[in-house]
């Protein structure tokens, strides 16, 4: 893929994940705050944005839970891996379910109560599925290139 | 039509998966990619087909299932808040009240939200409609299923396609 494609999927996944900090860059610029109606909504589309499962930091919260913020973030550090070394080998699809064999485990341990709700835990094995998640994306977004180019 | 009968059955699932509270919260953010992943699942099924799927096959699945997602939850999200005159906004506006006065921002930044909320929720409270909070819905909803159904479809293609043959991706 060509390094302008790479760099247009990365900077779409750097304003999304910006946008779950919106909160944060509240500090430096007040307008901010007008668009925080508009994208509380968008990503309550693709969060439940429980509040006991949100990020806290200085005077506000992530838009979306641990864990989503875990994938999203997981998908833009490997778009960034990806911008500067493309990966070569192939990737069989098992390797998608291992990543998230650790998040599905998580979900499965707290839900049954065997321990607590961790916010550390969901964002770090959201990271996991999201960085190798987005190999994949990326290997479709190839595939459907070279299929339209042919 | 008939094409995307699947995409219809899933994108319908989707759109009221994404506004029941319960199960949004027990499936967060994999309800549109993984409705995207059975549609083209159903599909396979249904044409009783043992090629892989192509790419743009499976693209165009997951953006159809994110449109009738999209439609659907849109239209039951507008209607409830229509019938019941109550919603997100409503329930949580003394919270949202509270979070925007504890935000660093200059007074008149804060009120200037806080009163485009207020007329949502008047409008919300006499009328069950508010202009904005439909365009709002309607635009994130268009938007974001759209693009989490591609998605979903990109990768759900590959996952079926290596279940078919056990293919390795290619870079």
């Amino acid at each position: 893929m060509r390094l302008q494609y790479r760099l247009i999927i990365f900077i779409i996944l750097l304003i999304w994940c910006a946008g779950i900090f919106l909160e944060w860059f509240l500090n430096f610029e007040d307008h901010l705050l007008l668009g925080l109606p508009f994208l509380q909504k968008t990503y309550s589309l693709v969060c439940h944005q429980e509040k006991a499962k949100l990020l806290f930091f200085d005077h506000g919260e992530t838009l979306t839970c641990a864990r989503c913020t875990g994938i999203y973030l997981g998908l833009l550090f490997t778009s960034i891996i990806v911008l500067f070394s493309i990966p070569k080998k192939e990737l069989h699809i098992k390797f998608l379910f291992i990543a998230a064999a650790p998040m599905i485990s998580d979900v499965i341990l707290y839900s049954l109560n065997i321990y607590h709700y961790s916010k550390m835990i969901a964002l770090t094995t959201g990271f996991l599925l999201g960085s190798v998640g987005f190999l994949y994306l990326y290997a479709g977004l190839n595939n459907l290139i070279r299929e339209l180019k042919s | 039509m008939k094409k995307y009968l699947s995409s219809l059955i899933c994108g319908f699932g989707a759109g009221v998966l994404q506004i029941v509270p319960l199960l949004r919260s027990f499936s967060c953010c994999f309800i549109l990619p993984f409705a995207a992943f059975i549609s083209l699942l159903l599909n396979q099924r249904a044409t009783k087909s043992k090629a892989k799927i192509t790419t743009k096959d499976a693209l165009l699945f997951g953006i159809v299932t994110g449109l009738y997602a999209a439609l659907f939850g849109s239209f039951l999200e507008i209607f409830i808040t229509f019938i019941t005159k109550q919603n997100d906004i409503i329930s949580t506006f003394p919270e949202l009240q509270q979070m925007i006065n504890n935000f660093p921002v200059s007074p008149e930044i804060k009120n200037e939200v806080l009163n485009l909320f207020q007329r949502v929720r008047e409008d919300i409270l006499a009328n069950g409609f508010s202009v904005l909070y439909t365009f709002s819905v309607l635009v994130n909803n268009f938007i974001v299923n759209t693009i989490f159904g591609a998605v979903g479809g990109l990768i759900g293609a590959q996952i079926i396609n290596s279940r078919m043959n056990n293919t390795k991706n290619e870079f």
